[in-house]
Parts: C-alpha cells; sequence; structure tokens
C-alpha cells in the first residue's frame, strides 16, 4: 500500500490512501506505516478517503498509537467522514485519539503542544 | 371524472415506465403493482408535506418499536383512507379491470405472528388519522410467517417469500444505512484523560438499510411511515479470506450477515438461547436508535430536550435492549454522566407487557450475552447493581425479594430477565387489558408494583374500524353510513347511533340480510379451501386465532364431538344446525398444537362424511389464516369463540373484529371479554366458566379435580371417552389418546373439564337463541357499543398518559381532503 507522507513543520502527516479499512487490508496497511512510525514521533492520520472502517481496522490504528506513545510521540487523527466518526464514538475510541477537522488544526495542536 | 382520468394515465405510466410494459401487456400481479405506484405517488407527496408540518412545529415524535408488524393487505385501506376508492375504481372499470380481483393479487404482508403485530398495525392507522408523529420500526423480514398447507390433515410449513418480487408498497432508503456493531470484548482501558474507557473491540458490523412503508390516516392529512430495517454485510465479500482462496467462506460469512433480517420467529418456538434471534433484537434496536438521533440531531443540541421530543414504545420485550442501547448511546457516544444518562433513558422509554405465561418472558443466557453485546452487557449489569441497591436501601434483608427483581436470574445458565430490565428502564409499564394489568400487579411482577405503583398503567388493546369494518365488510359498513351517516369512522362511539334501530325489523332485515351476503362469501372460500359444502344458513360459530394450548381449540372440538356423539347415538338433533370454522397456525415446533390442527380435521372427516349429521354440522379449518383471510371470516361470523382459560389471555383482539361485526362472543371472563360484556351488557354475550381468580386458586391450592368432572357429568364423560376409542383416529390407532390423558391429569394447565359442562350449557343457550330477532338485536347492539375498542381511544390514552402529547397536528383542509370527501358523497348516494 502506497502512503503518501508530507511532513509539515515536524509532523508527518499520512493520508489513508483507501476506501475502506478492513480485515483485507489493515494488516497492510499496518506493516508500511511501520517504517514512517519508528522515525517520527509526531503522527498525522487524515481519514478524508476513508469512507468505512471495521474493527480491524481500528485496531490497526490503536495499535499505531500506542506504538507511538510507547516512546513518547502521539498520533492525531483528522478529516473523518461522519460515518467513521460515528463508529469511533461507537466503540469509545474518540476518547483514546485526539480528532480533528482538518489536518491544519491537527497539526497545529502537535505545534502548540510542543510550543 | 377529472381525477379518475388522471388516475388512469398514472396507472398506465406506472405500468410503462415502473413495470416496463403497456397496461394491456401486464400479469394480474404486475397490475396490481401499477396500481400500488399510482397510489404510492400520492402517499410520497402527503407523507413529505406531513413530515415539513412536523418540522416545522418541532413535535416531539413517537417511535413504536414491535418484533412484528402484521400488515396484511395495504391497497385496500390506502384507498379509503386517502378517500379515492371510488376513483381508482373509475380510473380500472376505463382499463377494463375490477378493483376487487386487483386488491385480491396483494400479498400480505405477514411479518407478524398474531395479536401483537397486528396490534401495532392498527397502532400505526391509528397514529396517522390522528394526526400524530406516530412511526413504526421493525424488521424487514424476508420471509414472513411461514405458509401453512394441509396435508392428510398435518399441517404443513412452506416458506413465505414475501419480498420475492420486492413490494411496490416499500421506498429503499439506502442512504440512511446505518452500522451496527456486535460481537466482540470489551477492552478496560483508561481515556486521555486517565478516567475509565471501556472500548468495545473485535465487532463484527451489521448494515441496516431502512425500507419505508407509508401509512395514510383517513382524510389523508397525515402520511406517517413504517421503517422495516433490512440487514445486509457490510462487504460484498470479505476479500481477506476470498484471497486466502476460501472463496465459499467469505461467501457464508456475507450471507450470516444477511441471514439477521432473514425469517420471522414463530411465536412459542424456544427462542431462549437462540442466538440469531437475539441478534434479530439487538439490530432492530441499534438501527432505530441510529435513526431516532439523526432525526433528533437535525433540530436539537442538547440531550436535556430528548425526552421531551422522544417518546419510545416497546413492544412487548423484545425491544428491550433499548434500556441498554440509549444507556450506552447517551454514556460513551454523548459523554453524559449515568445519572442524567440513566434520568433521559428512563424519561424516554415505556413498556408494554402482553403476556401472563412465565414461559413466554423472555431471558437470555448472560454467556450468550456476553458474547454477542458485551458492552450491554456490562451496562446491564451496572443498572442492575444500582437497582438492587436502591431496593436493599427500602427492603433491607429480604434477599428473596432481591432475587425476584434483580435484572439477573441466578439460575443455572444465569439469564438476564428481559422483562425486568424493561420494567426497571421505563417511566410506564402498562397491561393491554383491566384484568391483565390487575394480574401483572398482583401475580406477574407485584414486587414492582409494590416499588413503583405510579408507573403501572391499563392501556385496554383496541382495533381500527377503518380495516376491520370500513374495508373488511363493506356491506355492514354500507348499512351503517346508511343509517347514522360515516362519523364512526374516525369516531367509533358514534356507532351508539344504531342503538335505536336495534328493535327496528326494517333495519333487523337489513342487518340480517348483510351477514347474510358475508356468509355467502365465506361459504365459496371453504368450499375452495376447506372443501367442504355448508349451508349460509346454518349457524356460523368460529374460533380463529393462534393455535394455542391456553386459547382452548381442545374445548371447542369437544363441544362438537357432544353435538355429533348426541346426534348419532341419542337422536338428539341441535336445536340449530352449525358449520363450526377453524382457522390459525401452530408453531412449527409445538406438536401439541399441530396434533390439535389434526384432530379438528379428523373430527371434520367423520361428521362431514356422515350422512346422518349433514344437514346439521359441518367443521371447516381454513388453512394458511392470515390478515386477508381474517377479513373475509370475521364478518360472517354468527358466533365468536373467545374460550381460553380465565387469566391467561392478556386482551384478545379477535374479540373485538368479531362483536364490531356484528358475532355474539361466547367467552370466559377472560382479557378484553369483560370489558365487552361491561360495554355489550351481560345479556348480550354468553359467558361461561371459572374467573381467573377461581382457576388462580384452583391452581395455587391444587383443587383441579378432572376425574370428579368425568365423574359427575355424563356428558363430560362421553366426550372424553371417546379418545379412548379410535372413532376419530379409524388409521392411525391412539392418535389421540394423549388427549385422554390429558383431560384427565390435575395438572392440566388449562383446566379443560372445570369449564366444559358450563361450556356445554352455555352453547345450548346460543342454540337456543339463534335465528331469533333477539339474536339480531343483540348483534346490532353489540356492533353498536364498540365505541370503546377503536385503536384510536387507545392510541389516545397513550398520548395522554405515557407520551404526554400535544393536541394532533391538524393539516388545513387542501384538494385531497376535499377529494375524499366527495367519494364518501358519491359512494353514499351509489
Amino acid at each position: 500500500m502506497e502512503i503518501p507522507i508530507e511532513k509539515v513543520g515536524g509532523v508527518a502527516v499520512a493520508t489513508v490512501p483507501v476506501d475502506e479499512l478492513d480485515a483485507s487490508n489493515s494488516g497492510e496497511f499496518k506493516r508500511d506505516i511501520g517504517p514512517v512510525l519508528q522515525l517520527q514521533p509526531r503522527v498525522v492520520f487524515d481519514l478524508g478517503q476513508l469512507r468505512f472502517v471495521d474493527s480491524s481496522g481500528l485496531g490497526a490504528m490503536l495499535s499505531c498509537l500506542r506504538q507511538l506513545t510507547a516512546k513518547g510521540g502521539d498520533l492525531k487523527l483528522c478529516s473523518m467522514s461522519k460515518q467513521v466518526r460515528a463508529l469511533f464514538e461507537l466503540v469509545r475510541m474518540h476518547r483514546i485519539f485526539e480528532i480533528y477537522n482538518t489536518r491544519q488544526d491537527a497539526v497545529q495542536a502537535f505545534q502548540q503542544q510542543h510550543a | 371524472m377529472k381525477e379518475a382520468q388522471e388516475f388512469q394515465e398514472s396507472i398506465e405510466r406506472h405500468a410503462r415506465y415502473s413495470l416496463g410494459n403497456p397496461w394491456s401487456d401486464l400479469s394480474a400481479r404486475d397490475r396490481f403493482a401499477a396500481v400500488a405506484f399510482a397510489v404510492r405517488d400520492r402517499l410520497i407527496d402527503l407523507h413529505l408535506a406531513t413530515e415539513q408540518r412536523y418540522r416545522k412545529a418541532d413535535s416531539k415524535r413517537i417511535y413504536y418499536l414491535s418484533i412484528e408488524f402484521l400488515i396484511g393487505r395495504s391497497l385496500g385501506c390506502h384507498l379509503h383512507n386517502l378517500g379515492i376508492r371510488e376513483t381508482c375504481r373509475q380510473a380500472l372499470d376505463n382499463l377494463g379491470a375490477d378493483l376487487e380481483e386487483i386488491a385480491e393479487m396483494e400479498p400480505d404482508a405477514a411479518l407478524g405472528n398474531g395479536g401483537l403485530g397486528r396490534l401495532a398495525a392498527c397502532f400505526l392507522d391509528s397514529l396517522a388519522t390522528l394526526g400524530m408523529p406516530g412511526c413504526g420500526y421493525g424488521i424487514n423480514y424476508e420471509y414472513g410467517l411461514f405458509k401453512q398447507e394441509i396435508d392428510d390433515g398435518y399441517q404443513r410449513e412452506k416458506p413465505d417469500n414475501w419480498l420475492a418480487r420486492s413490494s411496490p408498497w416499500q421506498i429503499p432508503r439506502p442512504e440512511e444505512a446505518c452500522l451496527v456493531p456486535v460481537y466482540g470484548r470489551v477492552e478496560r482501558t483508561v481515556d486521555r484523560n486517565g478516567a475509565y474507557n471501556p472500548m468495545w473491540m473485535d465487532w463484527k458490523i451489521l448494515i441496516g438499510t431502512p425500507y419505508d412503508m407509508l401509512i395514510p390516516g383517513y382524510g389523508g392529512q397525515t402520511v406517517n411511515f413504517l421503517r422495516l430495517y433490512s440487514a445486509r454485510s457490510s462487504q460484498e465479500f470479505d476479500m481477506g479470506i476470498f484471497n486466502d482462496g476460501d472463496y465459499f467462506k467469505a461467501v457464508e460469512q456475507k450471507m450470516t450477515s444477511e441471514t439477521i433480517s432473514k425469517v420471522l420467529y414463530p411465536s412459542d418456538a424456544m427462542v431462549a438461547g437462540q442466538e440469531l434471534r437475539l441478534v434479530q433484537e439487538y439490530f432492530l434496536v441499534a438501527c432505530t436508535l441510529r435513526d431516532i438521533v439523526r432525526r433528533f440531531e437535525q433540530n436539537h443540541t442538547s440531550y436535556e430536550e430528548f425526552s421531551a421530543k422522544i417518546a419510545i414504545q416497546m413492544n412487548d420485550t423484545h425491544p428491550a435492549l433499548m434500556v441498554a442501547e440509549l444507556m450506552r448511546m447517551l454514556l460513551d457516544e454523548k459523554n453524559l454522566e449515568w445519572e442524567q444518562a440513566w434520568n433521559i433513558t428512563r424519561e424516554t422509554l415505556a413498556f408494554t407487557n402482553h403476556t401472563l405465561l412465565p414461559e413466554a418472558l423472555e431471558k437470555w443466557p448472560v454467556s450468550l450475552l456476553e458474547r454477542v453485546l458485551p458492552r450491554h452487557l456490562e451496562i446491564i449489569q451496572e443498572i442492575n447493581r444500582r437497582f438492587l441497591e436502591q431496593v436493599s436501601a427500602l427492603q433491607p434483608k429480604d434477599e428473596d425479594r432481591l432475587g425476584r427483581m434483580s435484572l439477573i436470574e441466578e439460575s443455572d445458565p444465569r439469564q438476564v430477565r428481559m422483562a425486568n430490565l424493561a420494567i426497571v428502564g421505563s417511566h410506564s409499564i402498562n397491561g393491554v387489558a383491566e384484568i391483565h394489568t390487575q394480574l401483572i400487579k398482583t401475580s406477574l411482577v407485584p414486587d414492582f408494583y409494590n416499588l413503583w405503583p405510579g408507573r403501572f398503567n391499563n392501556k385496554t388493546n383496541g382495533i381500527t374500524q377503518r380495516r376491520w369494518l370500513l374495508e373488511a365488510n363493506p356491506a355492514l359498513a354500507e348499512l351503517i353510513r346508511n343509517a347514522i351517516g360515516d362519523g364512526w369512522i374516525t369516531d367509533l362511539c358514534q356507532l351508539r347511533g344504531l342503538e335505536k334501530f336495534a328493535s327496528d325489523p326494517g333495519f333487523q332485515s337489513r342487518f340480517a340480510e348483510a351477514k347474510r351476503r358475508n356468509k355467502d362469501r365465506l361459504t365459496g372460500m371453504i368450499r375452495e379451501t376447506a372443501r367442504v359444502n355448508c349451508d349460509p344458513a346454518s349457524l356460523f360459530d368460529v374460533h380463529v386465532k393462534r393455535i394455542h394450548a391456553y386459547k382452548r381449540q381442545l374445548l371447542k372440538v369437544l363441544h362438537i364431538i357432544y353435538e355429533y356423539l348426541s346426534l348419532i347415538e341419542d337422536g338428539r338433533q341441535p336445536l340449530a344446525p352449525r358449520t363450526y370454522v377453524f382457522a390459525g397456525k401452530a408453531a412449527p415446533g409445538y406438536w401439541m398444537a399441530k396434533q390439535i390442527i389434526k384432530l379438528i380435521h379428523n373430527v371434520g372427516r367423520v361428521i362431514n362424511h356422515d350422512s346422518r349429521a349433514a344437514d346439521w354440522l359441518k367443521v371447516a379449518f381454513i388453512p394458511d389464516y392470515r390478515v386477508s383471510v381474517a377479513q373475509r371470516i370475521i364478518p360472517a361470523a354468527d358466533l365468536s369463540e373467545q374460550i381460553s382459560t380465565a387469566g391467561t389471555e392478556a386482551s384478545g383482539t379477535g374479540n373485538m373484529k368479531f362483536a364490531l361485526n356484528g358475532a355474539l362472543t361466547i367467552g370466559t371472563l377472560d382479557g378484553a371479554n369483560i370489558e365487552i360484556r361491561e360495554q355489550v351488557g351481560a345479556e348480550n354475550i354468553f359467558v361461561f366458566g371459572l374467573t381467573a381468580d377461581q382457576a388462580q386458586a384452583m391452581h395455587r391450592e391444587r383443587l383441579y379435580r378432572p376425574r370428579e368432572s368425568y365423574d359427575r357429568d355424563q356428558r363430560v364423560r362421553r366426550v372424553v371417552d371417546v379418545f379412548r376409542s379410535n372413532l376419530f383416529s379409524p388409521t392411525e390407532p391412539d392418535l389421540f389418546a394423549w388427549i385422554h390423558r390429558t383431560l384427565l391429569d390435575e395438572n392440566d394447565t388449562f383446566l379443560h373439564l372445570a369449564d366444559l359442562a358450563a361450556y356445554l350449557d352455555a352453547q345450548d343457550t346460543v342454540a337456543r337463541a339463534f335465528g331469533s330477532a333477539g339474536w339480531t338485536r343483540a348483534a346490532i347492539l353489540n356492533v353498536a357499543r364498540m365505541g370503546k375498542f377503536s385503536s384510536d381511544r387507545a392510541i389516545r390514552e397513550y398520548a395522554r398518559d405515557i407520551w404526554h402529547m400535544e393536541a394532533s397536528l391538524e393539516a388545513p383542509p387542501d384538494e385531497s381532503h376535499n377529494g375524499a370527501r366527495m367519494d364518501e358523497v358519491s359512494l353514499r348516494a351509489g
């Protein structure tokens, strides 16, 4: 899976490049985002393209978060569709992640923390 | 004329562009669909106007949740309610078609088993007629209740794939589909602020796609909807499994998700432990709540307003998971504190109980809930912990009471009591007839009543006169219209105006003539479906409803056998020739009920072929009982059999339908029979047998002695002993020997022999009265005094006492309403 990464002021913004993140591709996503997480402690996932996520997709994101927080970093999410947001709320994952409307908001949040 | 022309054009347009053929080339079934589409166009316009009206007024909404909606056919009632029946008839005349024949092509939407589901359908009609923003929420079963076929007297079940050709009434709303997680586990973590955060992990997802059926009220001012959800898989296939090469497993998984809305469970089936049923119930609740929240959040931001704007009525315990789901949503998604969430939940929810039979109260194993709905079980356990603390504080050291009231039954396996959950989570708990409500308070859940007496109330069931008189019985409806006008269509109490005609010979004669026309029609149906020739002049003695021991079809058969033996052995001719009509389905796994169907057929076979009985007795079992068949049978009945053991039938609504159509009731003091007697007068109903108190005492003090009844009364002995012979099972010896044992068993829960002698006496009284002017007078008075039993009255009471609704929202008269009036005028003139 080719995951576009953009660096904005010390923050890596990864665009999740699929419509659906589920059992069929969440393993691949985890594998391919792995090197980014190794190098970057401050990461934003832009979920603007994502229309559906199942429990393995959420599990993959949770695993990324845990990986980053274990070494003092963080993962923030942005640009969620209404449907994806609803699923996060349904299973209380919205309380684990910081979620922002836009990628600028998410990056800014990192920068304010840093400041 | 112009309206008929426009309607005709609309039908032809749909024939061509919705069905792809000119009208002349359509099959009969497609002709029905073309007409239905033309009607649906009108419904949609009126529905959009109705929704706009509700939104503008920011009306409180009522959500009626039911696992069943027994709708039956819609075309006839929609035409009446929209006031376009004559318009449609004229349009079809122009097209060379007959409205009645077209209407016969509509398959019944059999999305229910019996009373509970039919009540839900009647309530939707009343909500719309009263202009209330009330909608139904249910499941779009692909297979409705099974089709019943009879093979050598045995019931055979065939699938009823009513959606095979899709229903023209349904409007798919895929854009409003919702996601429903199930299964998985709870991971107990903390959130970013260090607070406890139970996360629901490893779930599977179902997608609920809504299909709307529009429900017009009479007059066409209000068109509400019934929203039915179909389950589908989140993906066409699980590509992960597919890519691993296991194509069949991928397909199987997809099919498993779609199974959720595949089939309606027959009642009395042993559903406890059946995982699919539990998932169905949650699927209904979860989809409905997503939709409620979506609508609520269009106009509101604060959940403090939730219960002021929303009322959710749970029709029996099947939607009781709503208590946990609403709590979950408020706690987990909306971040409310427990106390606030609990207050909102209780103020929003209300629960209708429908049964007194303890075995019919739903329970789910804790282990199953933990697997299917882990987060919900956690919430239920917390509700229980807090609730039992409250009870303990009020009644310290009463461990027995705590055990009875707990939401969890400490049995093996431990089970969640859904009725207790529904009661604890609701601000209102209602029974469906006065005696039923009384028994809920004193026998079923007295501990809860003692704790919260103010929450318990009665709402006697009702039926919609638009279907059960105006549509089902045009002959009687026309007679009534000519006598007192048509105000009764929306105010059933106006039937009181018929009282003054009860002794009028001219009216009596016309009333009897209307009944005779209905009996002629039913005679044809009996001939075609049951292969029995009967005399329409005979007394039509009718027992139609689900086949169940407590409804005592067996008691009816004992009476028939008594009459038959008296005739052939003693030469005692009945006082009136009778046709005994049965219909009803037995749950596929309910052996005894299926045996009763076989018994009815075997008794019928012997009697119908005995030339000595030919002029006196006929027995007919009409197969595949459903709403459209009921609409044919009920108007033709002379005698309505409502003979359940007192204290077992919650209310019954068949009893009301028969009386409204001028049948006299023979019944026990059970369910709504008691209130029917109060209304029609004791002299206009045949009541017999034990009271509920007497039956209860007989059980409690073990006083039932069937052997004494048998020894004391020769008639009882004679009938019971038949089952030691093979008179009714000559080719299958001892087939019915179990009935002999059951009838003489002191543990016969339904006390057949305690009531048999009184029943036979009451039937003699019936026979003496039949055919007299007194009978017709009593039948007219029954019709005249049925006002109380309209579902309009029931809904008004729910609105006033439970939903705390404001006055209904009347739309200003518009053209369609004027059209309705014109149609009714032209009908009268005709």
